[in-house]
């Protein structure tokens, strides 16, 4: 099935309703000058559901036997519903608050979890299906979890890898000397795994799930609890790999750093809802609106006065301040702090994803509450995208 | 099917096997030291009941048929069912069970790779202790080969048995406890502790129909006295279990891997 493909810079705006909203709130923009050409996806998720069974038990050791006589089961709906496709190439960000489904959602389409119902399609394969197929395409990479072996150091486990993914050996040997120049990992290989700081390990277990050059990379939290150089080496690599290779890529993580860098396409899921779907210039433009930039000071914080931005947070050393993403803010409040104060030490925060989120659904109650032929207005070419 | 893929991973599980040489050496240690409480304990009962031979075995026989039973089951550790335990717990699965190769054989290669190192350390170490505490044990050419097939099928009907409680990790929260019914089954009618040589007669004959019979204590049995009727018995007896087991275990996996629910999404 042919889908647009979009120019990441002139995508269109979608958001998707949540549950409970009457109204009809999907609605995409179009502008006359979208350009498109036909294109097969890589990935296509069609109405996906999946609901787990949870066991309840009330507290206390009468719960616990209560539970054990007549056990009640909750029934939780990770994924509600969720519709994308994916290009070849694209790089995406699939992000949300914990619990949203982010990682329930890569588990369906990477054939570990089956889904309640809806469907998948990865590189034309059903993964619950052909999962064992679809493994020789797709990488994973899952941040909080080892797929290296622990005791041994990592040079093993590829070398395992290369016979599991029954890779010749010169195309394996020739791939690893990319891989271990790429992420820089020639001193670590002979070292067991356990012995590695996590920086070191998590561009081992990159390198591993890249051996057999999968064409889509799953990567769930792949930079979690990393300093920012690993976090920088392991998002250039990457890049590279998409751009040269055309990997295509599909990341969640919490790291507003991974989703600028890495991703042009944003999705945006919360109760195992698709919010947002769109280009991540427009998410950051539209949501990621300011940044909190905390300074420590030297001196008293009181006559600190600067006339931009909120200050939300004030003690007697440091003051905490709100400001507006994309525009010179951030520059003019450091110029005045160091112009007037000794700077002991700065924080910079990106809005929480609540936050985030709390905005998507203003936006959207806004968006209900326009009249139907406002919106017509604005819709230059029907909606493509499901 | 290519066989090299698991190769590699048995050869993966004994290069593992020997950075833990001091826990391998340690285990065998305690094998050792079983090996002279029985000694100690059947000479003590043989010497209480005035007797040198009970239903055809001497002391010398029941020690080192509990010290190959219990070396040869020991082998078999850290056991299959615990491993995948511990991977639906972890969410270790969303790797291990994602590649392109059977999820049972890359576990059973595993399992090999495992036992193959143990098997040799606790062998050496428990044969010379058995010498030592109750001198040597007198094999046959029969006795020997009768054992090694035996004891091949052991190990894979361990492994079946094993894998299929490690499968119900997908359904309850911990499967600790059939590993620990299963064990025990193993205690009492797989010749851990009491020969079913010395089980009453109507006891043993349902004890050597079971699996936990047919499973290592097969092997130590006829490696101590040697049993043409008897091994041919086992043989069926391990054939007949193979089969229940590998149909329970195929069951279990394919409804599993569609029930899977990894903790943390």
């Amino acid at each position: 099935m042919g889908k647009i493909a979009r120019e990441d810079t002139l995508t269109p705006q979608k958001i998707i309703s949540p549950e409970g909203v009457t109204k009809s709130p999907e609605r995409t923009y179009y502008p006359f000058w979208y350009t498109t050409h036909i294109m097969t996806p890589i990935i296509e998720v069609r109405d996906l559901r999946k609901t787990f069974r949870a066991k309840q038990k009330q507290a206390g050791l009468r719960g616990s036997l209560r539970s054990l006589v007549r056990p009640v089961f909750r029934e939780v709906e990770a994924v509600s519903g969720v519709n994308f496709s994916v290009d070849p190439g694209e790089r995406i960000a699939f992000i949300g608050p914990n619990g949203a489904g982010k990682s329930t959602t890569i588990k369906m389409m990477t054939g570990i979890l089956v889904p309640t119902s809806g469907s998948i399609l990865c590189k034309g394969l059903d993964p619950s299906r052909e999962r064992k197929l679809l493994s020789r395409h797709v990488g994973t990479v899952f941040g909080q979890k080892p797929q290296l072996w622990y005791h041994l150091p990592a040079i093993d486990t590829y070398e395992l890898f290369s016979r599991i993914y029954d890779l010749p050996r010169n195309a394996y040997r020739e791939r690893l000397d990319f891989l271990v120049k790429a992420f820089e990992i020639a001193h670590l290989l002979e070292t067991p795994v356990r012995k590695l700081s996590l920086g070191e390990r998590m561009r081992c277990e990159i390198t591993a799930s890249l051996l057999h050059r999968p064409s889509v990379l799953f990567l769930d939290e792949p930079t979690i609890g990393l300093d920012v150089v690993a976090k920088l080496q392991i998002r250039e690599v990457i890049r590279d790999l998409n751009e040269k290779e055309g990997v295509t890529i599909f990341l969640t993580s919490h790291d507003a750093g991974d989703i600028e860098s890495l991703a042009h396409r944003t999705m945006v899921i919360n109760h195992g809802r698709l919010m947002f779907d769109d280009s991540t210039d427009r998410f950051r433009n539209r949501y990621v609106t300011s940044k909190t930039i905390e300074l420590h000071l030297d001196e008293d914080a009181s006559r600190f006065d600067f006339n931009e931005g909120t200050v939300t947070e004030r003690g007697k050393h440091s003051i905490t301040i709100e400001l507006p993403s994309g525009s010179k803010s951030v520059e003019r409040l450091l110029q005045y702090t160091v112009e007037n104060f000794q700077l002991k030490d700065l924080n910079i925060f990106e809005p929480p994803m609540e936050e985030i989120i709390s905005r998507m659904y203003q936006a959207q109650a806004a968006l209900v509450n326009t009249p139907d032929w406002a919106c017509e207005q604005l819709t230059e070419t029907p909606p493509l995208i499901s | 099917m290519r066989i090299r893929k698991y190769l590699s991973v048995a050869k993966i599980s004994v290069t593992e096997r020997f950075h833990h040489s001091s826990n391998l050496i340690g285990r065998a240690m305690v094998v050792v030291f079983r090996i002279w409480i029985f000694a100690t304990l059947y000479r003590a009962t043989y010497k209480s009941v005035g007797a040198t031979m009970i239903n055809g075995i001497d002391v010398a026989g029941v020690v080192w048929m509990l010290a190959l039973t219990q070396l040869f089951r020991q082998s078999a550790w850290p056991s299959v069912s615990s491993l995948i335990d511990e991977e639906v717990k972890s969410g270790a699965l969303a790797y291990s069970i994602n590649r392109p190769y059977s999820y049972q054989l890359f576990h059973f290669a595993s399992y090999a790779g495992r036992t193959g190192p143990n098997l040799l350390v606790n062998v050496a170490t428990a044969s010379i202790a058995a010498y030592i505490f109750v001198g040597p044990l007198h094999l046959t050419i029969a006795s020997v080969l009768a054992a090694i097939v035996l004891l091949g099928m052991s190990y894979i009907l361990d492994f079946l048995f094993n894998f299929s409680i490690g499968m119900l990790a997908f359904w309850v929260e911990d499967t600790s406890a059939f590993q620990w019914i299963y064990f025990k089954g193993q205690l009492i009618f797989g010749g851990l502790i009491l020969p079913l040589t010395l089980f009453p007669a109507g006891l043993r004959a349902v004890g050597e129909r079971l699996p936990f019979a047919a499973m290592y204590y097969s092997a130590s049995r006829l490696l101590v006295q040697f049993d043409e009727k008897l091994f041919e018995q086992y043989l069926v007896t391990q054939c007949v279990w193979i089969a229940i087991a590998s149909a329970i275990a195929i069951v279990l996996f394919r409804k599993g891997v569609r029930n899977v629910e990894l903790n943390g999404g």
